[in-house]
């Protein structure tokens, strides 16, 4: 009885290499499905706390559970969606509970932010020469964040994040009934800003090429 | 349907989420006054300038070596691709 088992020295190893391979697939899965909107989740993450050491621990926590948590995401649905509200739930119970003046924006920390930045987008696929091409980043932003946060909210997700009304909707807990009027009353006053501003230049058109 | 009706409905027809009844009759008061008509390409715009001026910033390298870490995944192709994306 010396002779070696093969068939239970298999046994035991294919269990141990399933164990792990479950364990890899969930990792597999993770990657494929979340961790692609890493960028975007930072991004939000950014230009909620408007501070980059906080948004990294908010990216940081948000992924921790997101994983922890990943057998309840519901396979199908839309995983980034699934992760932003995470990160919003994250931000809430974080930074707003201690916040001192909910809301107040820093105009001063804006302007330094896009400052510090160098943009690499280039706007040169723009050939359309109205008035609202002379506006900047940085007005686009201060405008934007001129809004009330329910209405600034809504629309970043809607048109940065591309999210729907009914992903909106689930991520800020209002119905889609609410999200719609938001985004309408938001971009009412957006537009309003965004002439103010506009008409500086004198609605200017001469940067046509 | 008259201007007010559909100028209440350009925010949700520029996102594509109105219902289809609400989409015909839209369309249907779009091709008959130039009014809203211009007030839904400006509001097309809008989105746009949102789309395009807002500056989307994209997470440090360090971040995204640390949350690999934390999944004890370091698929090199996998980094490539939200680094230089
Ligand atoms: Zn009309």
């Amino acid at each position: 009885m010396d002779k070696p088992d093969p068939t239970r020295h298999t046994k035991t190893r294919t269990k141990k290499e399933s164990l792990s391979r479950e364990e890899h697939q969930k990792q597999l899965e993770f990657q494929r499905e979340a961790i692609v909107h890493l960028n975007a989740l930072y991004n939000y993450a950014l230009h909620l706390t408007m501070n980059p050491s906080d948004a990294e621990d908010l990216v940081q926590e948000t992924y921790l559970k997101a994983y922890r948590f990943f057998n309840s995401f519901e396979r199908g649905t839309n995983c980034k969606a699934w992760l932003f509200k995470i990160l919003k739930n994250n931000y809430i119970n974080r930074f707003r509970k201690n916040s001192k003046e909910p809301g107040k924006v820093d105009y001063d920390l804006i302007k330094d932010f896009y400052h510090s930045i160098k943009d690499t987008r280039s706007d040169t696929s723009e050939t359309e020469s109205d008035y609202f091409h002379s506006l900047l980043h940085e007005e686009v932003y201060q405008a934007l964040h001129s809004l009330p946060e329910e209405f600034r909210e809504v629309i970043q997700l809607c048109d940065i994040e591309g999210f729907t009304y009914e992903e909106i909707a689930n991520m800020v807990e209002s119905p889609i009934g609410t999200v719609r009027s938001r985004l309408y009353r938001g971009r009412k006053l957006l537009r309003a800003q965004l002439e103010g501003y506009a008409k500086k230049y004198g609605f200017n058109t001469n940067n046509s090429q | 349907m008259n201007c007010k009706k559909a100028g209440v409905l350009i925010s949700a027809s520029v996102d594509g989420e109105l219902s289809l009844n609400e989409e015909q009759e839209f369309l249907l008061h779009l091709s008959e006054c130039e009014e809203c008509r211009l007030e839904f390409e400006d509001a097309k715009k809008t989105k746009m300038i949102i789309k395009e001026k807002i500056i989307q910033f994209k997470a440090p390298q360090a971040l995204i070596m640390s949350i690999m870490q934390l999944t004890s995944l370091g698929t090199k192709e996998h980094e490539d691709t939200l680094l230089y994306e």
